[in-house]
């Protein structure tokens, strides 16, 4: 852990440009790479047969929003990602919409993560288990939470080479899992016939898709990343598609080898005394917060020592996720609060930390709230009939992982839908890379390309949040609960700061892009961009007064 | 950290799982079709056989980049 004060405060202006292609790929694989940590088991619970088929559908949707954010990212190297991209593409309100469900995602990144983080510990302290010992878990999650709230507060991050370090590490060993699993137990066969014997109802299909898309959660790092990094245009596209491939594979293995591989030593029997796959021993309530580490323990030759360093590599790549929840939610509100979407309070600065210390604050305490309803349960006998009554029995974490889809799935479909917008009214600034697939068209007398893959990409999307919505009863209430109610708070603000409420203020986004591709030290692109407006600008003028 | 990153040893690290992830993916597409044949169970596994040709490739061509600049 490094101490860090005035130079980390989020959204700084001057934030050094020192990330290197490797750190900036480790930095997203710090965030996505440890959704899939969380991810399978809750998936093998609801989609059985179909869990493989599930994280290729949301793989392929990721695959989309992970090519928008790379073509995004690299246009507009700032920090503030979804949330920036709507608020230039699509205006204030849907700013602060995408803004907020973000937001909601930061809260609950904090939760899940610190959750199951301490489920992969109780691999090796049987203490911690949520099973076992609900009210120990419960207090050692809420601990690590208001600790990281106040490690944030006080200025302490982890340093960037401890999470290139803890990055490495995984990818080689989550490398390792796979080798040995598809050289030595992979059998096409049983993946077939577990597929078919197993394949669920199209309700538990769409619930499993709808868990899946929390595989790959956490783009957001990329822009974050290409704030800080030098020669973002040419660095971040290169590493983001090794990112996307990467994430894609270790999801796509992991529920193939749990439908599909030979256990290296027996598993235990069931409550009654049956014989049970593997798919349904890591997706029941005991294994789904830690299958990864269990799936890992059942690879030959290599699980044995896997079984004693997964769990505690998973716990630390899980802590380092909801560590960035904390600090990313105070820095994009701290980043709303300047554009006038969010009060000034969140852009206060603790005058001796020099931390937006009220931010981290109200976001940790949603956290916790959250974190109180989704253990209630667990807790107390006479809330789980009550939750069993109105919620079909959800447990605590699959609570968090609908919530967790809910805000992503938002989120991004407005983020499909800026980069269209952009596309056809930010046509001069320069995209060095671009999503595949466009048709070019003339817009206003501007050459357009049309991004199909961002349409595909946003029915994929679109269809998560609506699968989110039909197959979770708290995600169906909370998650649209919180978009209304932020969007309420937003029009009395904006109405009592006199700003305009449904449109929005004047932006110089002309300006805004120069001083981006400056400080980016992408100075071709910036000279290409002001050859492109200057020559807009003289044909709106040739337009104007006409032919002489 | 960096210093690693920057190695030679690094880049042929990079080199040899790139090509392990490229026999992987084959050995699982051709494995899954030789029980499946061309059928919807098997598209999940061609699907990640070729993302892993794919990350293979991604490597072989930055390895080759990496050498060029030495």
């Amino acid at each position: 852990m490094a101490a860090s004060v005035a130079a980390r405060a989020p959204a700084e202006p001057s934030l050094r440009r020192a990330v290197t292609p490797w750190g900036s790929f480790s930095w997203g694989y710090s965030d996505v790479g440890a959704d899939i940590f969380v991810g399978l088991g809750l998936v093998l619970g609801a989609a059985a047969g179909a869990s493989n088929v599930a994280f290729l559908f949301a793989g392929l949707v990721y695959v989309c929003i992970g090519l928008a954010y790379t073509e995004l990212a690299a246009a507009y190297p700032v920090a503030g990602g979804g949330q920036y991209f709507v608020f230039r593409g699509l205006g204030d309100i849907f700013g602060f919409i995408a803004g907020w469900a973000v937001l909601l995602d930061f809260t609950i990144d904090i939760v899940l993560f610190a959750w199951s983080s301490i489920d992969y510990l109780s691999k090796l302290v049987p203490i911690l288990s949520f099973t076992a010992h609900p009210w120990v878990h419960f207090v050692v999650v809420f601990v690590v939470i208001t600790g990281l709230a106040l490690l944030n507060i006080i200025g302490v991050r982890e340093s960037s080479a401890f999470n290139e370090l803890v990055s490495g590490l995984d990818i080689v060993s989550e490398t390792s899992i796979l080798f040995f699993g598809f050289f030595f137990a992979f059998q096409p066969q049983l993946l077939v016939h577990t597929m078919q014997l197993s394949w669920p109802t199209t309700f538990n299909l769409m619930n499993g898709v709808s868990l899946a898309i929390i595989s790959f959660v956490g783009l957001e790092s990329i822009s974050q990343a290409a704030q800080e990094t030098q020669r973002p245009a040419s660095v971040i596209p290169r590493t983001s598609i090794s990112l996307i491939l990467t994430i894609l594979i270790f999801a796509l293995s992991y529920s193939n080898l749990a439908l599909g591989m030979q256990p290296w030593h027996a598993l235990p029997l069931d409550a009654h005394g049956h014989t049970q796959p593997l798919w349904r021993y890591l997706g029941n309530e005991e294994n789904n917060g830690s299958a990864v580490a269990v799936l890992a323990s059942y690879v030959p030759y290599f699980g044995a020592l896997a079984a004693l360093y997964v769990p505690l590599l998973g716990a630390i790549l899980l802590l380092i996720s909801s560590n960035s929840g904390v600090f990313g939610s105070s820095r994009i509100a701290y980043a709303m609060s300047g554009t006038q979407l969010l009060p000034s309070a969140f852009q206060r600065v603790h005058k001796k930390f020099r931390t937006p210390a009220l931010s981290i604050s109200v976001f940790c305490g949603v956290a916790i709230v959250e974190l109180i309803f989704a253990a209630l349960p667990s807790l107390s006998p006479h809330v789980h009939a009550l939750y069993a009554r109105l919620f079909r029995g959800e447990d605590g974490i699959t609570f968090l992982g609908d919530l967790y889809a809910f805000g992503a799935a938002a989120s991004y479909s407005f983020v499909f839908i800026a980069l269209i917008s952009l596309r056809f009214n930010d046509s001069q600034s320069p995209r060095r890379f671009k999503m595949p697939f466009n048709i070019p068209i003339t817009f206003r007398g501007n050459r357009v390309e049309f991004p199909v893959v961002a349409v595909i990409g946003f029915i994929g999307i679109a269809s998560i949040l609506v699968f989110t919505m039909i197959t979770h009863e708290i995600g169906r209430i909370a998650g649209p609960t919180w978009l209304i109610l932020g969007t309420i708070g937003y029009l009395f603000y904006r109405r009592r700061k006199r700003l305009p409420v449904f449109r929005s203020q004047p932006h110089d986004w002309r300006k805004a892009q120069i001083n981006i591709l400056q400080s980016a030290g992408e100075l071709e692109m910036m000279d290409e961009y002001l050859v492109n407006i200057r020559r807009m600008d003289e044909r709106r003028v040739a337009e104007h007064i006409g032919p002489l | 950290m960096k210093r690693f990153v920057r190695s030679e040893g690094y880049a042929r690290a990079r080199l040899v799982s790139g090509a392990l992830f490229v026999l992987l993916g084959a050995i699982v597409i051709v494995r899954t079709l030789a029980v499946t044949g061309p059928s919807f169970g098997a598209l999940p596994a061609c699907v990640l056989g070729a993302a892993m040709i794919a990350l293979g490739s991604l490597r072989y061509r930055d390895y080759l980049a990496a050498r060029a600049r030495r």
